[in-house]
């Protein structure tokens, strides 16, 4: 037998075709994506959710109406195309002149809902569905095997990339997208109807999507998760490739395919980070992307959400009244939810410092809530130390990481600040899932509380109460003090316009480093403490679903509010304790918050109370609503 | 002369500040016609306003005996009319072939390619260049070229001339003379005001978002020291 470095030539190539294969749904899924983006600005979170949505529907249409395969290739791509325009016409295009970042925080809520409703309907075990007669079979290469369908999902896609290329890059219509994709009201003055384009294209792009779910349905099995993971996958391609550039994200998306199946042939344990690795590099050396010639824009039209601040003495009197009700708590709901929920509430406030007042919103700061539980429970549980320094350990450990992440990610800013931390947290996801020490699927269970500083056992759990209590509000008067302090005051003018703070002479990036890094230490103090206080860390503190969640929770609550995140931490906890018996509807219903949240009142709860505070004390201003900021004339 | 546009009353806002306060004045078929003013008067901002471009819009735009204040923007080119912006809006992504073929024919009797190569015979030779690596006079061709193919009538050029060489505004003013006589009705927006003089049938001056004062084309000579009080030269 052959080998290649050690490598039998048979498994080589093999690898290589099972690569080629997935970079041919990269390229598909990337390059919708990347029209969709250039059209509308809006990055489609749930254009996973959608591609299963084709996959499942190709299933759903074979079980229960005995369509076929190549019916299926046309009507599912069709169905869903068709929701997608539903999607835009009803919930989109409101958010075209906002932060792009809504647009992003809106999909990721519809792809929740929509996985929920799936997976309550069909469960999450896969699905298989036949390979159509006409290509199942096979021919010897002669140094390999090469199922016809996988050759025949390879030759498709290519013709829909290319295809796709061609339409955009050569044809009058494309170059109306390309025209609209620059200046969009210009377009639309020389009389092409653009709001239907755009709809369109979404449709189109969306079809797109579903059509990779058809072809991908008889090689992998069909399942409603089947789209999550791929889709940050597909983040990280496009953040490879640079967004804005069509034949980028073919090529690209081929390319990481590749990668990814010799990783898989020569070093096995690297095949699902490897993507994350590419990323980082790319993002080191040429941070607009392999492809991408312009860097992102600033992101859109920036709508401040800053609430008022309130007077230091009712700050004071909130702080109390926060503590008093904490201390009085036990007595009314049960501890161990209210030490969750503060745990949580700490973390989103720790989000909060950087996506609020930072405005550098993260998609995957489980990574630090995740990483310090595990050093904290490893610490705790096989060095022995005392609680107070494992939980010193693992945060700083968070602190670590979140230096490492922080000078990559803040090199991209936006949306693409989004996608890069949401595409390293699942590399730590995948390091979390294979490294030796962390317990794998079980996590590291049993971490034992011991006794603070050796005198005060945690085990009692009126200590662990007090314990908690201390750790949440030292924590939360640490970020208030940080707010208010000049650092706080410099990120505020970041966040309002990073080119005139750079010309007032400070140097943003460090700030922004700083902030990020603080971010994450307290992120990793919530999570370090809730090792021993739940005496478990476990893979869903790393998972991209906590990141959701820490977002969900600041939104719902009131992103840039200092009260937001504990009352949004405290009602999202509050839900998955009482409504647990409702199972996957718990995500419907997380999805459904974040896209009522984003459409109806983006301040957050808390948010919209000071302004309708604001409002009923000065009634004599007339209600400011967000808007557009003047054009030159 | 049939009247073809009736601006009245025209009030416009840029979020909540509002930039136009109730601008009225008419284009006649056929004729040119100029807005003068000094910056921040409203001149480009009322033509954003016929086009649709400007969201918060009141008052009355008539054209062709339709009112197209409330219309979107794609709508009012369809009706006939056509503008060519101020920061002249070529599309770098798109080469100058792109560029010129890219507004499409809303009615017959536009020129024809041939035609604007004519005018502008710089353009025939640069078809496969970028849109935006041409010249600064180039792209002004490019942009006035591009909307002579629709079958628009009234055209609107804001500010033509505005950072070109004194050669190339020669040529601009030819181009407007010739579309005149092609039958183009043209409404001006400019600050250069000799090229204005010499062009326009009429002028409107604008300050602060009103129409304050009309000059007739050959009243201009004699006006042209309150003109300067209007403009502040």
């Amino acid at each position: 037998m052959i080998t290649i470095f050690g490598v039998p030539s048979v498994v080589l190539f093999g690898q290589l075709l099972l690569g080629l294969i997935n970079g041919a749904f990269y390229a598909m899924l990337s390059l919708g994506l990347a029209v969709i983006f250039g059209m509308m600005n809006i990055v489609n979170f749930a254009h996973g959710a959608l591609y299963m949505m084709g996959a499942l529907g190709a299933w759903i249409l074979l079980e229960y109406f005995g369509i076929g395969y190549w019916w299926a290739l046309v009507l599912a791509p069709l169905g869903v195309g068709i929701f997608g325009i539903v999607i835009e016409r009803t919930m989109l295009r409101p958010l075209y002149k906002l932060d792009h970042l809504y647009g992003m925080l809106l999909t990721f809520g519809l792809s929740l809902i929509i996985q929920g409703v799936f997976r309550d309907w069909f469960g999450s075990s896969g699905q298989p569905y036949a390979i159509p007669a006409a290509l199942s079979g096979g021919t010897n290469l002669g140094f390999m095997f090469l199922p016809t369908y996988r050759a025949w999902v390879i030759v498709a896609s290519l013709v829909v990339c290319l295809g796709t290329w061609f339409v955009i890059e050569r044809t009058k219509l494309g170059s109306y997208l390309r025209a609209a994709t620059e200046n969009a009201p210009l377009v639309q003055a020389f009389g092409i109807d653009v709001p239907r384009m755009v709809m369109l294209t979404f449709g189109a792009g969306v079809a797109l999507a579903a059509l990779a779910g058809v072809l991908a349905a008889p090689i992998y099995q069909v399942n409603p998760l089947m789209g999550a993971d791929v889709i940050i996958v597909v983040f990280a391609v496009v953040v490879i490739g640079g967004m804005g550039s069509i034949m980028g994200a073919i090529v690209t998306g081929f390319l990481v395919g590749l990668v990814e199946g010799l990783t898989r042939a020569f070093y096995p344990q690297g095949s699902s980070t490897v993507v994350f690795v590419m990323m980082a590099i790319v993002l080191l050396l040429r941070p607009a992307g392999l492809f991408g010639s312009k860097p992102e824009a600033a992101g859109g039209v920036h709508v401040s959400l800053d609430a008022p601040a309130p007077a230091f003495r009712t700050e004071i009197l909130l702080f109390l009244g926060m503590a008093a009700l904490l201390i009085i708590g036990p007595a009314f709901v049960y501890s161990g939810f209210l030490m969750k929920a503060m745990l949580f509430a700490l973390f989103a406030c720790a989000f909060n410092l950087i996506a609020g007042y930072g405005r550098l919103v993260s998609f995957g700061h489980a990574m630090f809530l995740g990483t310090a539980g595990y050093v904290c429970g490893h610490a705790a549980k096989v060095w022995g130390l005392t609680p107070e320094l494992a939980i010193l350990t693992g945060t700083l450990s968070a602190t670590v990481l979140g230096v490492v992440t922080g000078w990559l990610a803040i090199r991209s800013r936006g949306i693409y600040f989004a996608m890069v931390t949401l595409a390293l947290a699942q590399m730590i996801y995948f390091v979390a899932l294979q490294a030796p020490f962390t317990g794998g699927e079980d996590g590291l269970q049993n971490i034992p509380r011991g006794k603070l500083f050796g005198l005060f056992d945690l085990n009692d759990h009126t200590l662990l109460y007090g314990f908690v209590l201390v750790v949440f509000l030292g924590g939360f008067l640490l970020i208030a003090q940080v707010v208010r302090s000049p650092f706080g005051q410099v990120l505020k003018a970041i966040r309002e316009h990073e080119p005139r703070a750079q010309s007032l002479g400070y140097s943003t990036d460090h700030y922004k480093l700083a902030a990020f890094t603080l971010s994450a230490t307290l992120a990793g103090l919530a999570g370090a403490t809730k090792a021993v206080v739940l005496q478990l860390a476990s893979l869903t503190d790393v998972h991209w679903g906590m990141s959701g969640e820490v977002l969900l929770m600041t939104f719902l609550g009131g992103v840039g509010t200092l009260y937001g995140p504990v009352a949004g931490a405290f009602i999202v906890i509050a839900m998955q304790n009482y409504l647990a018996s409702l199972g996957q509807w718990v995500t419907v219903i997380h999805g459904a918050i974040f896209v009522v949240c984003v459409l109806a009142f983006r301040r957050g709860l808390v948010g919209e109370l000071i302004a309708f505070l604001g409002r009923s004390r000065k009634p004599a201003t007339p209600a400011k609503t967000p808007q557009a900021a003047p054009e030159a004339g | 002369m049939a009247e073809m546009l009736k601006v009245n009353g025209l009030k416009a806002w840029y979020g909540e500040s509002q930039a136009l306060h109730g601008t009225s004045f008419e284009v006649n078929s056929g004729e040119v016609v100029t807005l003068l003013g000094r910056n921040g008067a409203g001149k480009s901002t009322t033509l954003r306003s016929i086009m649709g471009l400007v969201a918060k819009r009141a008052g009355s735009i008539r054209y062709d005996e339709k009112e197209l204040v409330g219309a979107p923007s794609h709508r009012i080119a369809r009706a006939g009319i056509a503008l060519c912006p101020e920061e002249r809006g070529i599309f770098s992504s798109l080469n100058v072939r792109e560029n010129l073929l890219l507004p499409p024919a809303i009615r017959p009797g536009g020129m024809t390619v041939d035609q604007i190569f004519e005018l502008f015979p710089n353009l025939k030779e640069r078809l496969t260049s970028q849109g935006t690596k041409l010249s600064g006079g180039e792209q002004q061709m490019l942009a006035i070229g591009r909307i002579l193919r629709t079958g628009a009538r009234l055209l609107m050029l804001d500010e033509p001339t505005e950072g070109l060489a004194p050669v190339i505004i020669e040529q601009i003013a030819a181009t407007v003379k010739t579309l005149k006589t092609l039958g183009f009705t043209i409404l001006l927006v400019e600050q250069n005001v000799t090229f204005a003089a010499g062009l326009a049938d009429r002028h409107y001056v604008m300050e602060l978002g009103r129409v304050v004062d009309e000059i007739p084309g050959p009243a201009f000579a004699d006006r042209i020291d309150s003109l300067k009080t209007y403009l502040g030269v």
